[in-house]
Order: structure tokens, then C-alpha cells, then sequence
């Protein structure tokens, strides 16, 4: 059994996802939803951020980030670095990671902003740390 | 690499000087320091990065942000220096670790941090959990009981209760809550936080009085557990791992519970009971040895990983 202090993740924010306040993207601001939208709701299980606010008449947020790397293979290498872990709150911020020639892109989906702001910094973080371990003990031996 | 880790002990104070450990500090923590030990360690041991035969990192358990903060690294060194990567359960670490130092053979594990407490025996090519917490860990009991009594974080709030412990006279009854093989503490701790202030008020007890009342329960809780997994088990030998198992009264109550029961009993000092990272280089040469590998796509850490999910493939 977890320690129930166990904190969910993320880190800009210290922790709050443990619950603030949140800026649901069209539903406690002053646009309200048009009048024959159906009702806003939480997302029920197994259906992901996009569909979601799709449903309920509202457009998610869209932030893409394209890093560009010296080659392919340092772009991969990142990539392998930073893809394999799960967003904390998945079925509210979702992001996706693809290889272009060098050029990481990263695309995020969230129904959230705030939550997709601590993401993103997250993520910023990350790739800084995975930048500079590779100048520090790169270049990559050859295959 | 726990050696270097010690060094950075005056910022680990500093860290859980707040509300015990937040993860995004601590992440940033590791990130600033992580470059840097990595170079130390190669350094200090003479070796090149074409002498490492595998990475080991901790996959889990413990806090997303932290894990991720050192995976991202091991992915990187791992594919610039196109070597294995091996994910390491974190309880594991610490009993690989606990067998190795002690030359324990098939103990009865009792792990205790500030993060887990659990009983584990070997079972079969598994870690079994045999009893457990159903809420807190007994560890983060006791910090959050130092918080209640504005103990000081240097060098823990755990030292620092066994020290005011030694002191205590006046056993004041607090709930004993095993329940079959697992233990409880979530209930102790609110009781206690409760009549604290009150008896400390009215002058009924002293804090040193309440630190030793709290251990003496808990601990006789943890006895208890470990005990009766031994009995099952038909064990000798009993190991303590986990920060919490550097504390002497523990060890003390272990140990005259396995002399009744003409059980040995095998115990680690400071340096390795608290977390450290040549644990899960042990136990992921062990898992190397065995020829476990972790894919880079399986690679993602995970904030909850049972010590029993782990295949043992490398003892009988």
C-alpha cells in the first residue's frame, strides 16, 4: 500500500495538483457556453482531453515546441529520453513526441491551462537536463 | 555514488524543513546535482564510460517528478554510450543491498522509511509482501509527529525523536493497530497529535515522555508483523532495511525477538539503510547478471511499483 503522502507528480508548482484552482478552459469563465451546448462535465474514463472538450462544445488547448538538435541522432536521442514517461494527469493534459530529421516536435493537447502550463515548464526542465548531459558526456560512441 | 550522495546531506535537511519532501524541489534538486555526481563517481572509481557494462536507475517507487529527473539522465548516458539499461524496483535496491552488505541468505525483510513498510520474504523468484501499511509509512509517522513538536530537521526528524526517546520515562498508552499481518499508523498518529498538546499543556508528560511512548508502540507493531512472517516462513534470519532501520531501539526489539526465537538478526548502519544509489546498482547487477534488460519504450518510471511485480530471476 502507497504512503498516502505519496505526492502525484509535477513540479513547477511544488505539488498542487494536489488540488488548486483551475482554469477550465470555457466553463467557470465569463464565456459561457452557447445555449444549446449540451452541459459541461468532467471527462468520464478512457476518453482523452480532446474528445472530451469536443463533447461538452469546447476546443482544447494546442501547444506544439520544436527543438532543434546538431543531427538525426541526437534528436533521437532525446526523443528515447523523453518519451517514455507518463503525463501525471493524463486524461487532461496529453502530449505526443516525434522525430523530424534533428528536430524534436512536441505537441501537447490539454483541457487545462494551468495544467498545461506545469507541463510544459515540466517538460522545459527536462529537455534542459537531457541538453546538457549530452554536451557533458556526448558525442554519441558510433553504432 | 553513496558516498557522493552523502556529501549533499546539509540540502536534504533543508529539504524536508517544509512539509516533509515536496517532489518539484526535490527534482530540482537532483537536476542540479546529478551532472555532477555522475562525473565524481566515474572519476573517483578510474573508470570510462567504455567500462560501464549497464545503467541501473530507479524505476520506482517513489515521487513522479524526482524519478523522472534521474531516468531522463540514465536514457541519455545509456544511448550515448549505446549500453543496457536496467529499471530498478527502489525496495528491491535496498534488500539487494541489506543481503550483500550482512551476507544474509534468505532472510525475513522488514523495510521501514519514510515512504514504505512493508514485510518481505522470497518466495518462488519473488519478493512476497507478507504484511504491509494500509496507510502510512511508519517513518512518515514519526516526521510528522517531530513537525507536532517543532523538532529540529538536522540531520532528521527521525534522529532526533530516537534521541528525545532515550530521554522518555512515562509510557502513555497510544492504539496498538495490527490488523492480521498488516499494521495501521494513520490512527496513532492523529491520536497522538491529539492528546500531545493536551498532556503536554496540563504538564502530564513530557515531549521526550510522548517520543519514547510512540516509538515504543509502533515499533512492538513492526515486531509484531515481522514475527509472525518469520513464523510462517519458518525463517532464522531477520534484516532490517530502510532509513527507519538505523534506529538502535528498533534494532534492539528485533533483536530480542529473534534471540527468543534463536533467529539471527541482521541490521545495517547510516550508510546504507537510507536511500542510496549504489543499492540500485546492486541490485540492478544482480538483474543485469540475470539478463534482465529494460527496453528504452518500457522505461517510464512509476510512482507505485510492488516489490512483488519484480520476476527474481537471479536466486533459486
Amino acid at each position: 500500500m502507497r504512503d498516502a503522502d505519496a505526492d502525484a507528480g509535477g513540479g513547477a508548482d511544488g505539488g498542487d495538483g494536489r488540488g488548486g484552482h483551475s482554469c477550465r478552459g470555457g466553463v467557470d469563465t465569463a464565456a459561457a457556453p452557447a445555449a444549446g451546448a449540451p452541459p459541461a462535465h468532467a471527462p468520464g474514463p478512457g476518453r482523452d482531453a480532446a474528445s472530451a472538450a469536443r463533447g461538452s462544445g469546447m476546443r482544447p488547448h494546442i501547444f506544439t515546441l520544436s527543438v532543434p538538435f546538431p543531427t538525426p541522432l541526437e534528436a533521437e536521442i532525446a526523443h528515447g529520453s523523453l518519451a517514455p514517461d507518463a503525463e501525471p494527469h493524463q486524461r487532461v493534459v496529453g502530449k505526443d513526441l516525434t522525430v523530424s530529421g534533428r528536430i524534436l516536435v512536441v505537441r501537447w493537447k490539454a483541457e487545462d491551462c494551468r495544467l498545461l502550463r506545469i507541463s510544459v515548464i515540466n517538460f522545459l526542465d527536462q529537455l534542459s537536463l537531457v541538453v546538457r548531459t549530452m554536451q557533458r558526456f556526448g558525442p554519441p560512441v558510433s553504432r | 555514488m553513496a558516498r557522493c550522495w552523502r556529501t549533499r546531506g546539509g540540502l536534504t535537511s533543508r529539504l524536508l524543513a517544509q512539509v516533509g519532501f515536496l517532489p518539484g524541489d526535490t527534482a530540482r534538486h537532483h537536476r542540479a546535482v546529478i551532472l555532477d555526481l555522475l562525473q565524481e563517481a566515474l572519476t573517483e572509481s578510474g573508470l570510462t564510460s567504455q567500462d560501464i557494462d549497464c545503467i541501473a536507475y530507479t524505476k520506482g517507487p517513489g515521487m513522479g517528478a524526482p524519478l523522472v529527473s534521474v531516468a531522463v539522465v540514465a536514457r541519455t548516458v545509456a544511448q550515448l554510450w549505446n549500453k543496457p539499461l536496467v529499471g530498478v524496483n527502489h525496495c528491491i535496491g535496498h534488500i539487494e543491498m541489506g543481503r550483500l552488505i550482512t551476507g544474509a541468505t534468505s532472510p525475513t525483510v522488514l523495510y521501514v522509511s519514510g515512504g514504505n513498510t512493508q514485510v518481505i520474504a522470497y518466495s518462488e523468484h519473488r519478493y512476497r509482501i507478507f504484511g504491509e501499511t494500509i496507510d502510512i509509512a511508519v517513518g512518515n509517522c514519526l516526521d510528522r509527529f517531530a513537525r507536532v513538536l517543532k523538532v529540529s530537521n538536522d540531520p532528521s526528524p527521525g534522529y532526533n525523536i530516537e534521541q528525545m526517546a532515550k530521554r522518555g520515562k512515562k509510557l502513555v498508552e497510544l492504539p496498538y493497530t495490527v490488523k492480521g499481518m498488516d499494521v495501521s499508523f494513520s490512527g496513532i498518529l492523529s491520536f497522538i497529535e491529539d492528546v500531545a498538546h493536551r498532556m503536554l499543556a496540563t504538564g502530564e508528560c513530557t515531549p521526550e515522555d510522548l517520543c519514547f511512548s510512540l516509538q515504543e508502540t509502533v515499533f512492538a507493531m513492526l515486531v509484531e508483523i515481522t514475527e509472525r512472517a518469520m513464523a510462517h516462513c519458518g525463517s532464522q534470519e531477520a534484516l532490517i532495511v530502510g532509513g527507519v532501520g538505523c534506529n538502535v531501539r528498533l534494532q534492539e526489539m528485533m533483536a530480542t525477538m529473534c534471540q527468543e526465537r534463536g533467529a539471527r538478526l541482521f541490521a545495517t548502519d547510516e550508510r546504507f539503510c537510507i536511500d542510496n544509489g549504489a543499492m540500485i546498482a546492486q541490485a540492478g547487477w544482480e538483474m543485469f547478471r540475470a539478463g534482465h534488460r529494460t527496453p528504452l519504450g518500457d522505461s517510464g518510471v512509476t510512482q507505485r511499483y510492488r516489490t512483488d511485480e519484480v520476476e527474481v530471476t537471479w536466486r533459486d
